[in-house]
């Protein structure tokens, strides 16, 4: 009863991990990171995860600026930051916004200005969708946790 | 350098090849590493970073990040032998991975991972050309962290190597540096040197604690290359046989094998290859699943051993290979320590002796019993592969299909050709030498293994005192490594300890193994493996010993086994044979999804249902459901009816039938 609350919650969390993985969003690297939580990092997954937020959204300015820049020129700059947002975003099993980002290259290296703005339309797009679903889990977890907690202080 | 000593384990292990008492034959280093290896992490995307610390952590790897290329190598600098290894990312925006690469190669001597999501091979191209050990393309992932010890030891071990043959070197220092010093390989170049000049001075301290009067001094010019001839070759592998191959330390055979003009150097040298070939042909005789030389132990305990040696020589000599003494001793190393009556030419009594007293490694044991009882005569080899058969015929055809070919026929040529030419000259210089002398009274234990042999390639081992165990029966079956025991009720059964290591590491390949107990060595530990899902399995089946202690833990072995019966778990319980026993087959074998179970052999005081074990009642099974074959066949009916069980369960036979065999004979 009381812990039915955390039972659900946690299988909410499931469900959305799920239909993520189905949709393609995330890949097998989430889960790595999942197994690398435990004690000594409890918060692992949400602080990387904050991590890249964090990263990326610098990254996506900064890529947004050299694209829409009128003399649009900086095809090595834009490559620099995507290989690092192709990096990071790899590592944490944002497995379509990788695609989108290798695709974003490979535009670049063809130094083609239309299929970059629309690569990074994409991008911004996916990016946006990617951050509301992990926000949504995180807050399914912080939810799971305190119901967890709260009612049985001792069991887990 | 400071760095080199504060891996006591490497270097220990390194320079002296000194053998250490951990059990991994190779690299000999002490239980604890690679833990705590300590690791430098150089991102410039924090997230990754993040990532790797966290990951590294987990590989029990003392991990220092850093974000910055050019804090990271102040930090090198400022702290020398601080670090172990670099991890690199290529592209980060205050200096190239790559310069940092050449810096740290040639400043600190460390071996350096680079890292990337660029996977294009050009990019890994160029990484490697600039020297990198490694690169590492994103995501990365635990696995791939946990393996990067690797190249830590080997970069030392092969600046050890290089500088152990190299000869002087100031020449080669020079030599490089003049020619290289255009190229991107430069740095690799100086980081050698580096290293080489780091090692020699290891290896100087290390020499002086010996007392080894072989000069280390630069000055002196290239060391004239020893030859290592057959003689020569011979009186080492003697040395290293009496030593022990765990006690063989380069000073001591030295000093054993007496020659003048021969350095420790030159020895250690040799016994690093050395060891690295025993490695070899361990991996590949269990490839052929021989018998044990534990065999040979129950031949040798009936009668004088007679002359091997001769009967090496001329198997050998047939075949070219191997140098038969270099074989014999060979054989006598690997089978354990023989009591040092070693004597290369007429190597059979050592040989014998030391499959009794345990050889530390099956593989060699296992080519070189894997023919015992295919030959019988004296004489000609290949003649006695079709007598040897037909001697079994009536318990081969019981077999059915297992052993090899076809229904009960053991093809002699084919086969036994085929057994011969997979376990090489040493077995059939064993057969001769079992055949010879206590002939009457193994022949009939011959038969028996010679049965369960038949077929190298399902390689059904047959071992004394190791469990029977088919291979194949039937597609079922993987073929791998089957050590199978028998346990005699000879001495055969305390002799060969098998090499659990070795065929763990096969069980880990997800192959079959099956793990063979030799009693009485308290630290075999009991492979099972089982196949794609071996996790669940192995580990609680290690470290099986013959007390009844670990019965408990062999049967939750061996119901974890049962449990995965629906898949074939060619799983060896622990044989904890008896000696005085007779046949015990603990093998826990699954042969068929079908009433077979697990033959598994469950120590005393534990019954295990469902497990086939066939004993004599006096031995240790008494709590045993012994003889449970299928479940349900008590020993009783094992005993008198083998045949017909054979029959029905063609799976279960060898255990069976050498238990049949057996009473036949007593």
């Amino acid at each position: 009863m009381l812990g039915l609350g955390a039972d659900r919650l946690r299988a909410d969390m499931n469900r959305l991990l799920a239909f993520l993985f189905h949709q393609g969003v995330l890949d097998e690297q989430f889960l790595q990171l999942q197994q690398l939580q435990d004690e000594s990092s409890p918060n692992f997954v949400s602080e990387v995860v904050n991590i890249y937020f964090h990263e990326s959204e610098k990254l996506l300015r900064n890529l947004r600026g050299l694209v829409l820049e009128r003399e649009f020129s900086d095809y090595k700059r834009m490559g620099i930051h995507l290989n690092q947002l192709i990096g990071s975003s790899s590592s944490i099993g944002a497995k379509r916004l990788t695609n989108i980002c290798v695709a974003f290259r490979a535009a670049s290296d063809q130094n083609n200005p239309t299929a970059c703005l629309r690569a990074l339309e994409l991008l911004e797009h996916d990016y946006c969708y990617l951050k509301n679903k992990l926000h949504e889990f995180f807050q399914i977890e912080q939810q799971r946790v305190m119901a967890a907690g709260v009612r049985y202080p001792i069991q887990n | 350098m400071a760095a080199l000593q504060k891996l006591p384990q490497l270097s220990a292990c390194m320079a002296a090849n000194e053998p250490s008492s951990t059990c991994k034959p190779e690299l000999v280093v002490s239980d604890q590493f690679p833990a705590g290896l300590r690791v430098l992490v150089v991102d410039d995307d924090v997230t990754c970073l993040r990532i790797l610390e966290q990951m590294l952590r987990r590989c029990t790897y003392h991990v220092t990040t850093c974000s910055q290329a050019t804090v990271a190598l102040n930090l090198l600098r400022e702290k020398r032998g601080c670090f172990d290894v670099v991890l690199s990312d290529v592209h980060m925006p205050d200096m190239d991975g790559f310069k940092l690469l050449e810096h740290v190669g040639l400043e600190m001597d460390l071996p350096v991972i680079m890292m990337s999501a660029d996977g294009r091979t050009s990019a890994v191209m160029r990484g490697i050309r600039h020297g990198a050990c490694d690169y590492l393309i994103k995501p990365i992932r635990e696995e791939e962290l946990k393996n990067i010890w690797q190249h830590v030891v080997r970069k030392r071990w092969n600046e050890n190597k290089e500088h152990e043959h190299s000869g002087s070197l100031d020449d080669n220092d020079r030599h490089k540096r003049g020619n290289d010093d255009a190229e991107y390989a430069s740095s690799v170049y100086e980081e050698a040197e580096g290293l080489l000049r780091a090692q020699k001075k290891r290896r100087d301290a290390k020499e002086e604690d010996d007392g080894d009067l072989d000069s280390d001094d630069p000055a002196t010019a290239k060391k004239p290359r020893v030859v290592w001839s057959v003689e020569l070759h011979q009186q080492f592998v003697s040395a290293v046989s009496q030593l022990g191959i765990d006690k063989a330390v380069p000073k001591r055979i030295l000093e054993l094998m007496n020659v003048p003009g021969l350095t420790r150097e030159n020895v250690a040298s040799h016994l690093q290859k050395f060891r690295l070939y025993l490695k070899r042909l361990s991996g590949v005789a269990q490839q052929q699943g021989g018998m044990s030389s534990s065999y040979c132990g129950s031949v040798e305990q009936n009668g004088k051993p007679g002359s091997l040696g001769r009967f090496d020589i001329q198997a050998l000599a047939a075949s070219g290979h191997i140098p038969p003494q270099t074989l014999a001793a060979l054989h006598a190393e690997l089978l354990g320590r023989p009591t040092g009556n070693l004597v290369l030419p007429g190597m059979d009594q050592p040989l014998l002796q030391a499959s009794l007293q345990g050889p530390k490694r099956i593989s060699v044991d296992h080519g070189v019993a894997y023919g015992h009882p295919l030959v019988r005569c004296p004489a000609n080899i290949s003649k006695h592969f079709p007598q040897a058969i037909i001697t079994a015929d009536d318990v081969r055809s019981g077999l059915g299909a297992w052993p090899s070919n076809g229904p009960g026929t053991v093809g002699p040529s084919s086969n036994l050709g085929g057994l011969v030419a997979q376990s090489g000259n040493i077995l059939m210089g064993m057969l001769h030498h079992q055949q010879q002398q206590p002939r009457p009274h193994h022949q009939p234990q011959q038969q028996q293994k010679q049965v369960t042999q038949p077929d190298p390639s399902r390689s059904i081992n047959v071992q004394p005192s190791c469990l029977v165990v088919p291979s194949q029966s039937s597609a079922s079956f993987q073929a791998g490594k089957n050590p199978v025991s028998i346990n005699r009720n000879c001495s055969f059964n305390r002799s060969s300890s098998m090499d659990y290591s070795l065929l763990s590491s096969q069980s880990n390949n997800s192959s079959f193994g099956i793990a063979q107990i030799m009693d009485g060595d308290p630290k075999t530990t009991s492979v099972l493996n089982g196949y794609p899902g071996p996790g669940s399995v192995s580990p609680s089946m290690s470290s099986c010993s013959i007390n009844a202690e670990n019965a408990a833990n062999r049967q939750l072995q061996n119901s974890t086994v049962a449990s995965n019966a629906a898949r074939q778990l060619p799983v060896l319980a622990p044989n904890v044979c008896d000696i005085q026993g007779s046949y015990n087959t603990k093998s826990g074998h699954v042969l068929d999804q079908g009433p077979l179970r697990n033959l598994g052999f469950v120590g005393k005081g534990t019954s295990i249902p469902s497990r086939f074990a066939v004993d004599e009642p006096d031995s240790l099974m008494s709590n045993l459901n012994c003889g449970r074959i299928y479940g349900e066949n008590n020993e009783n009916k094992v005993k008198q009816e083998p045949s017909m069980e054979f029959i029905e369960s063609a799976k279960v036979g060898i255990p069976i039938l050498q238990k049949f065999f057996h009473q036949m004979i007593s």
